[in-house]
């Protein structure tokens, strides 16, 4: 019986499959990561009552890996949207199987990292007191305003180009159809919702870069504006935006990686999309390394002693190990992997991205860290250990995302199923009439 | 019988349709006053009024415009099913 | 209007640490455990900082009572999501204990280290829970508190002041520390009074602040021969 239907629903049944076949694999799988959320959970509960001293953090580092998964997290968000948004403004044909993961990696990071900061307060029950008695003129409060925004229009962007596949689940019918009818808004396919759906969409898309933007550099902006050596650094605007758009390409590619073979998705994600995405991760590093260069050289050159202080516990100090493992795992390993052909297979590509993502967090680390650790005053360096409280909140964070990501995939196609279609309809003949007017003489 | 309930069905979705669409514009009034409410704290307290100001008149754009846009594509797809709905029902 | 201001005479002082016990009672601050306390969290309001210089054998050894510096332009309470940190118009950085959400961006922000955040529930032996100061409110978990230059005994001098109609004269508020000092060397008063001793003494061509360069201006000003 089921086959037939399978039959019925055209070349892209494979994408509908995840949501109406469910194996034991999905429930193992969430069943363990429900647990790492409860226990987790139960962390925090212990945090809330007896206060922050269950964490690692002391005087003078007062910021701890709560702070560098905020960053940490927003960064990955940037996979997303914006990447999609540039892809779709580009017109980039080969964007239509990966916008949908990248915007929904976007909607679930954002919201896990949205919520570090209220982990790290400590008094999460005066939260309120932000809108009673907030001040914007401080870069928390820029933040709060910025990730909303950018929350809110990453739902939105997500949401809206997913209408039409919702509609072709509700016409499906079976589990879920009244959600599907809700969610799809009469969706029924006709010329004039193309046009209003389209030109939504490309108002979007152009919406969404600057605000993507503006977070990680308000994000940026929680360190630079203060006057601590280290973070009292004018480039750390572009260098949060780049290190952002660098771990947000790594997770997409390992999201990509495992949901295709997880789903069998290897008709639609091919070889030639990881070679391109592989190619922007590449330009990202070498990006990377180049702000990390102009930001370091900058610092050694003037050799003024704080930050020089600071740059010799990076580079020789306590935090070589980090430094250098963040060096390596961001650049040379990167480097290696994707800049020579014959180890850019999906294999080298999973294992630069994985990488990347590490050295990424390590560069939030990085930056968080030594420069509380060593107060400008005449004081003894500060010493920060993470706590168990710490790391199950992490785990817990990282838990939750790929909760949220296996849920997602439940309940939408993660694949936009209308683009595929669009683009074997419509997208061949345009991009060859692109072409020609490209072209002269023809 | 049966189309009753689909009617009914349908109408409920659509009271929900509504709700959520004006639930999107009380968050965005909602974040609009606050961050008024904080410019006049600033104002009142003397304490940088420039830079709440500054925020604002980029923040409450951006919302209005993202509920505008919502509420622009969800009328337009409601009107067409509507009209869609009335041709079919009038065959 | 007045602006506070304080001068430690690092000529006359010897390092005894009597402001930072007396500081410690004056504004109820608890006693943290010797194993919170080697982790990074003990908690004074007054610090003595120690500084090294020279290498063994040859060795200086420079000690200075550290407490808030009351910036006039304050890197804390611009970054104070809350208005939790505020300068008044006294030149006053003061601390809201009920309104701090506890992010600690103004201990982050704070140049000068001076702030402390209670990572617990701050505790007392039960001798000090006899002799709280009932000037100074107690502080709760998940707070950040700071020096507040004794701003509970500005009050108490101002209404002796009004009721005999006149101004506060030229020291007669002080903070806990400059009283308890043995050997007299933290004068404090009124920075803008040009009559003040504090003032004078801030004229003095030993006076010096702690990074004039960051042009925080703190209201604190150290006298030294040796800089």
């Amino acid at each position: 019986m089921s086959k037939e239907i399978k039959q019925n629903f055209g070349p892209d049944e494979v994408l509908y499959r995840p949501i109406y076949e469910t194996g034991k694999g999905f429930y193992i799988t969430v069943s363990i990561l429900i647990a790492i959320y409860f226990w987790s959970l139960y962390m925090y509960f212990t945090q809330v009552r007896s206060g922050l001293g269950v964490t690692g953090m002391n005087q003078p580092v007062t910021w701890g890996f709560y702070i560098v998964n905020f960053v940490f997290f927003i960064g990955i968000s940037h996979a997303g949207t914006l990447i999609s948004a540039i892809l779709r403004l580009s017109k980039a044909e080969w964007r239509r199987p990966i916008t949908r993961m990248a915007e929904v990696i976007t909607a679930i990071v954002l919201a896990i990292g949205g919520l570090h900061p209220i982990l790290d307060l400590g008094r999460p029950d005066r939260m309120l007191n932000l809108v009673s008695a907030g001040r914007l003129q401080s870069p928390l409060l820029w933040d709060v305003t910025s990730i909303t925004a950018y929350f809110t229009a990453s739902t939105v962007y997500l949401y809206l180009p997913m209408i039409p596949d919702i509609a072709k689940l509700r016409d499906r019918g079976g589990k879920l159809t009244w959600f599907y009818t809700f969610l799809a808004w009469g969706w029924q396919g006709t010329e004039k919702q193309k046009k209003i759906l389209n030109k939504v969409i490309n108002i979007l898309m152009i919406m969404v870069i600057p605000i993507a933007i503006s977070v990680h550099t308000v994000i940026s902006y929680i360190f630079s504006m203060t006057l601590q050596p280290g973070w009292h650094s004018t480039i750390f605007g572009p260098y949060f935006v780049a290190g952002a758009i660098f771990s947000g390409i790594a997770a997409l590619l390992i999201v990509m990686i495992a949901f295709r073979r997880a789903y069998h998705f290897e008709n639609y994600l091919k070889e030639i999309h990881f070679k391109y995405l592989s190619t922007l991760l590449l330009i990202m590093s070498l990006l990377w390394f180049y702000f990390t260069f102009s930001e370091y050289l900058t610092g050694i050159f003037g050799s003024e002693p704080h930050e020089m202080h600071i740059i010799l516990y990076k580079f020789t100090g306590p935090f070589a190990i980090f430094f250098w493992g963040m060096v390596v795992c961001n650049f040379i390993i990167p480097v290696i992997l994707l800049g020579i052909s014959r180890f850019r297979t999906i294999k080298g590509i999973l294992v630069a991205s994985i990488s990347v993502v590490v050295g990424m967090w390590l560069e939030r680390l990085i930056i968080v860290v030594p420069t509380l650790a060593n107060p400008t005053m005449p004081l003894p360096a500060g010493i920060y250990f993470p706590s168990l409280v710490e790391w199950a909140l992490f785990i817990g964070g990282i838990a939750v995302f790929i909760l949220g990501f296996v849920l997602f995939s439940k309940f939408f196609p993660l694949i936009s199923i209308w683009e595929i279609e669009e683009g074997r309809k419509e997208g061949i003949k345009e991009v060859e009439e692109r072409i020609h007017s490209y072209l002269p003489n023809t | 019988m049966s189309k009753m309930i689909i009617i009914t069905q349908r109408k409920i979705i659509f009271a929900a349709q509504l709700i959520s669409l004006s639930l999107i514009w009380i968050f965005v009034i909602a974040i609009a006053f606050w961050i008024l409410n904080l410019i006049s704290l600033s104002i009142e307290l003397d304490d940088a009024p420039g830079a709440s100001i500054g925020i604002s008149l980029i923040a409450i754009p951006v919302f209005i415009t993202l509920a505008s846009l919502l509420t622009y594509t969800f009328i337009g797809l409601k009107k067409d099913e509507f009209r869609l709905l009335k041709n079919s029902s009038e065959e | 209007m007045p602006k506070w201001a304080m001068v430690i005479d690092l000529d006359k002082c010897t390092g005894c640490g009597d402001c930072m016990a007396s500081c410690k009672i004056e504004n109820n601050i608890a006693i943290v455990s010797p194993e919170e306390a080697s982790e990074g969290r003990v908690m004074f309001w007054m610090d003595m900082i120690t500084v090294y210089e020279g290498d063994y054998p040859n060795i200086r050894i420079k000690r200075y009572p550290k407490p808030c510096f009351h910036c006039d332009n304050p890197p804390c309470v611009k970054v104070c999501p809350v208005h939790a940190t505020y300068k008044n118009k006294e030149g006053l950085v003061g601390q809201i204990y009920d309104r701090c959400i506890g992010c600690r961006y103004c201990m982050a922000g704070c140049p000068f280290t001076s702030k402390v955040f209670n990572w617990y529930e701050p505790v007392w032996p039960e001798e000090f829970r006899n002799c709280f100061n009932p000037d100074v409110s107690l502080r709760n978990v998940g707070v950040v508190e700071k020096c507040s230059f004794c701003a509970h005994r500005l009050i108490r001098v101002r209404e002796n002041a009004d009721i005999e109609d006149r101004e506060i004269r030229d020291g007669e508020y002080f903070p806990a520390c400059a009283e308890s000092c043995p050997t007299n060397a933290i004068f404090f008063g009124d920075i803008e009074n040009k009559e003040s001793k504090v003032y004078k003494l801030s004229q003095s061509s030993r006076a010096y602040r702690i990074k004039e360069n960051l042009g925080v201006e703190p209201k604190v000003i150290y006298l030294s021969e040796r800089k």
